[in-house]
This record gives C-alpha cells, structure tokens and sequence, in this order.
C-alpha cells in the first residue's frame, strides 16, 4: 500500500545562475497515515520550503512529491497549513477567518455556523466570534489559524513552527491542544519546529536535517507514548531522546554558524 | 483648539481689508463675504447650483471609481495588461485635465456629458494607481492560505486581492474626491448654465468679488466636511484595518 506521503529525491533549489540557493537536496521521506512527523534543523536549513512543496505551493526542482500515489499539482484543502507567520484574512472576522474554507466549499449557511461554533469552542475563542485579528493577540491569532485550518477537515496537517513566536505558557496550552486533536481525529501531522522539546514532546518521529543544503541527517522514533498528561516529562527514557536529538541538531546548528 | 488658527487667518484678513491694507477691489472685507453667502443661502439661490455640481463630480468620481478598481486589479495580476496600459496612463497622469474640457466638448457636446467625462478622466488615475500597487502588494502567505483553503485562481481576484488592495484603493478615492471637486470647477467655467464653478466665474466676470469669494468659501467647506465624512464613514465600513491617523 502507498504511503500517505512520499517525498522521492526531492530537490529545491530558489533561483538560477550564481545566486541560486540550494535550499533542499535529495530529500527522501516517507510519511504514514496516522503518523505525527516533527522536522527539526538549524534556521535557514529548508524546513519551510519542505511545507511549501508538499502544501504545492512551489514545485520542485527536482524529484517526486506524491499524495496517496499520486503527484501533488498544487494547493487543494486536502492538506491544510498554518504558517509560521499568522495569516489570517485581516478583513474577516474570527467567525468569518474560521468559516473561510466552509464558505468556499459551498457549505449551507446553518451547516458552516455550527461547524465554526465548534471549531470556536475547541480553540476556546468563545466571546470573540465577531473581533478582527487585529483586535486579538498574538496567541490567540494563532488559535484563529488553528480552527480555520482544522474546519476545513484535511487529511494532512502541515504546521510551520506555528508556536516559534509565542510565550512559553501559550505555547504549552497550544501544543496539548494539538496533540489532543490528534489523538481525537488521528489526522497525518508534519509539524516543524526548531524546539527540540516541542519535537519530541509531540512527535512519534523526529526528523532532523543538517545545515543549508537542507537534507534528512537523522530520524527518531519516539518509542514510549506521551499520553495527555505532564506525566512524560518526568520519564528518563524522554529526557534521553531529547538529549540526542538536541546533539545531532546542534552539530548542524554549528555547521550552520561555520 | 483646531479652529484657533483658522480664526486668527480670518482676523488677518478683515483687519487687512478694513483698515485699508489693500483696496476693497483687491480684497473684499470678510464680513461682506460673509454677508453675500449668507444671502446666498436664506435666498436658496446656492443650493440648486450645489446639486447641480455635485451630481456632476458624483458621477464622474463615480465612473472613475468603477473603471479605475477594474483596470487596476487587472493590471495587477495581468502583466500583458499591465505593460500595455502603463505607457498610456503615465502619459495622462501630467496632463492637465482642465486643458482638454474644449475638445471633450468637441466630441461629447457641451452638455453634462462633456464635464462629467473629463472629470471622470482626472480622478481615474489615482483609483488605478492606488488599487495597482494595494493588489501587487497582496502577502503571498495569504493567497496560499486562500488557496489551500479551496479557493480557485479564479475566485482569488474577490476573495483576498480586492479585499487586502482595500486600505489603499480607499486613499486613493480620497485623492479622486479633491481631484474631481477641482476639475469640476474648471470644467464649469466654460459653457455651464448652472453649478458652483459657473457662479463664481460669472461673479468673477462682473467684479462682484465678495460674491465670487463667497461661492468659493462655500465650496470650500463642503469640500472639507465631504473628506471629513468620507473618513469616518471609512473607520465604520473597515472596522477590521488599523487607519494611520
Ligand atoms: N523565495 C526565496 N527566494 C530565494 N531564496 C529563498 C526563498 N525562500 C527561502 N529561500 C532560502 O532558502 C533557504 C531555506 O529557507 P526556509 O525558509 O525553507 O528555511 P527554514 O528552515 O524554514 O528557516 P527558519 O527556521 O528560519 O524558518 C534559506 O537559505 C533561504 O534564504
Ligand atoms: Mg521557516
């Protein structure tokens, strides 16, 4: 049976001539249903590009994107992205942000309104249905973000270090949530992070790619569950992993320096 | 506080006049200024000749508006569009549009028609300058995002170019408004039997200065509370768009 996404020699590069950057080389990866794949690397190593080409924003220099067996032609709401930069629609409300993919798929008006309701509850806006993003603050533009990409219901998740920008209690609340929607809906999540702990605290695998240009250095298998609670972080076998993978991420992060 | 200034402007200005500064042929009083726009005004005189002008500059701001959003969010995302229309707008936008009422009189009579597209043709061009550079400058992230989300290319133009080009097609509607309240004036001068410019030029023919004077300070202070107007009713209408001032 074919992986639910499998990248094949994939190669990006942005340009031509000599100020061509190698952003990607020779990536190959191979990512199941169900999965939640973290991707950790030094600033600048290609993470984001690797969203962009499966997201079908950009098309590859070189090598193979496929979907369920098929190559990926462009953007579709199959997969849905939150990017590392909040993005909202700054002209739509909370309600209008959250419904945004509901409408554009034609969905009867009753139907989208219970839907975004929901989606308002899980991130826990209620209050705030008719504010702007501009009114809201930075975590809670990234909740918005957050339900608008989950209403639209795809397959795969693809999130671009969706809490890098912030505070650190947010970004704990934030992360339970998503591990909590995983667990619920068993969606496919590529998650990217430069947070080893966010990696590990969330990730049944943990990539992680070297220095510019980027490719796959090593993969991480987390072998004990997380479960909902605090309760992983006191295990040894999770401060064990995190130590490893902080090394190999630190050697790239150095390499990148050099 | 904001009206200080103003005043003291107008002090100067009856203290100049009254205590002789400048002859009364040169510098009508403000008071007798005053006095024409009041009898302007309880006589009802002025406010046909009002309509008359605004439904003019309405129409032409409004064809411009209409005209001016289209090219521009076309040229934006069509380059062959782009390139073709460019050189003709950058040789418009220095000409003065006055200059041409005689030979849109020519081709459109010297009628309504006439006026109405010359004015039409000077607010054009802010419109289209400003809703091209507010849809060229659209955040890429936000197209993706629409687009991830089911949106069509084709859609696209509705769903985010209009909507993020909307900040500054708006300013550039507030330059069109000043544009066409001026060229409506000039386009009135010649061949109008009714309209504000049409007053203050036959005024101005028969040496009726404090007349003339008042028309103007008339038109002025509709001109001010139009933009006034046109502000607020922005901040209302885009709730969601942080204004600069
Ligand atoms: N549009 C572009 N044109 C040219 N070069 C680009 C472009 N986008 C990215 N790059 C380059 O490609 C490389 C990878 O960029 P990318 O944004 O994918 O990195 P990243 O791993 O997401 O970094 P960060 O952790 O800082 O977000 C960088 O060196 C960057 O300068
Ligand atoms: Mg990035």
């Amino acid at each position: 049976m074919a992986s639910c996404l499998d990248l094949r020699a994939v190669v990006m590069r942005y340009g031509a001539g000599p100020g061509a950057v190698n952003a990607l080389e020779s990536i190959d990866l191979a990512v199941e249903d169900h999965e939640f794949v973290t991707i950790v690397g030094p600033s600048g190593c290609g993470k984001s590009t690797l969203l962009y080409l499966v997201g079908g924003f950009l098309r590859p220099t070189a090598g193979s994107l496929q979907l369920r067996g098929k190559e990926i032609a462009g953007p579709g709401p199959d997969r849905g992205i939150v990017f590392q930069r909040y993005s909202l629609f700054p002209w739509l409300t909370v309600r209008g942000n959250i419904g945004y993919g509901l409408d554009e798929q034609g969905m009867a008006k009753a139907e989208r309104d219970r839907i975004v309701d929901e989606y308002v509850q899980l991130v826990h806006l209620e209050g705030f249905e008719e504010r702007y993003p501009r009114e809201l603050s930075g975590g809670m533009q990234q909740r918005v973000a957050l339900a608008q990409t989950l209403a639209c219901e795809p397959d795969i998740l693809l999130m671009d270090e969706p809490f890098g920008a912030l505070d650190a209690q947010t970004r704990r609340i934030l992360q339970d949530e998503v591990r909590r929607i995983w667990r619920r809906d068993t969606k496919t999540v590529l998650f990217v992070t430069h947070d080893v702990e966010e990696a590990v605290a969330l990730g049944t695998r943990i990539v992680v790619m070297s220095a510019r240009p980027g490719r796959i250095k090593e993969m991480f298998v987390r072998g004990f569950d997380v479960g909902d609670g605090e309760e992983f972080e006191a295990d040894p076998a999770f401060a064990e992993l995190k130590l490893r993978i902080w090394r190999s991420v630190k050697e790239e992060v150095e390499a990148a320096r050099a | 506080m904001r009206i200080v200034p103003l005043l003291l402007l107008i002090c100067a200005w009856q203290a100049a006049a009254s205590f002789g500064v400048l002859p009364k042929t040169l510098l009508p009083s403000f008071f007798d200024v005053a006095a024409q726009l009041g009898a302007h005004v309880r006589s009802g005189e002025i406010f046909g000749h009002t309509a008359a002008s605004f439904a003019r500059a309405g129409a032409g701001c409004g064809i411009a508006v209409a005209a001016g959003v289209a090219l521009g969010l076309i040229m934006a995302r069509m380059r062959a569009v782009e390139r073709a229309m460019e050189p003709i707008l950058l040789m418009i936008y220095p000409v003065p549009k006055p200059a041409m009422i005689p030979l849109f009189m020519i081709w459109l009579g010297i009628g309504d028609f006439s006026k109405v597209a010359v004015i039409a043709l000077a607010c054009l061009l802010p419109v289209v300058v400003a809703t091209f550079n507010g849809a060229r400058s659209v955040d890429d992230m936000l197209i993706w995002s629409a687009r991830a989300r089911g949106t069509s290319e084709a859609r696209l133009l509705w769903r985010v170019v209009l909507p993020s080009a909307l900040p500054q097609i708006a300013a550039g509607v507030r330059t069109a408004i000043a544009i066409a309240i001026i060229v409506l004036v000039s386009s009135e001068f010649i061949s109008a039997e009714k309209g504000l410019g049409y007053l203050i030029f036959s005024y101005g023919g028969v040496g009726a200065d404090d007349a003339m004077l008042a028309i103007v300070i008339w038109l002025a202070a509709l001109g001010y509370f139009l933009d006034r107007g046109y502000l607020a009713g922005l901040r209302r209408v885009m709730r969601w768009h942080a204004f600069a001032h």
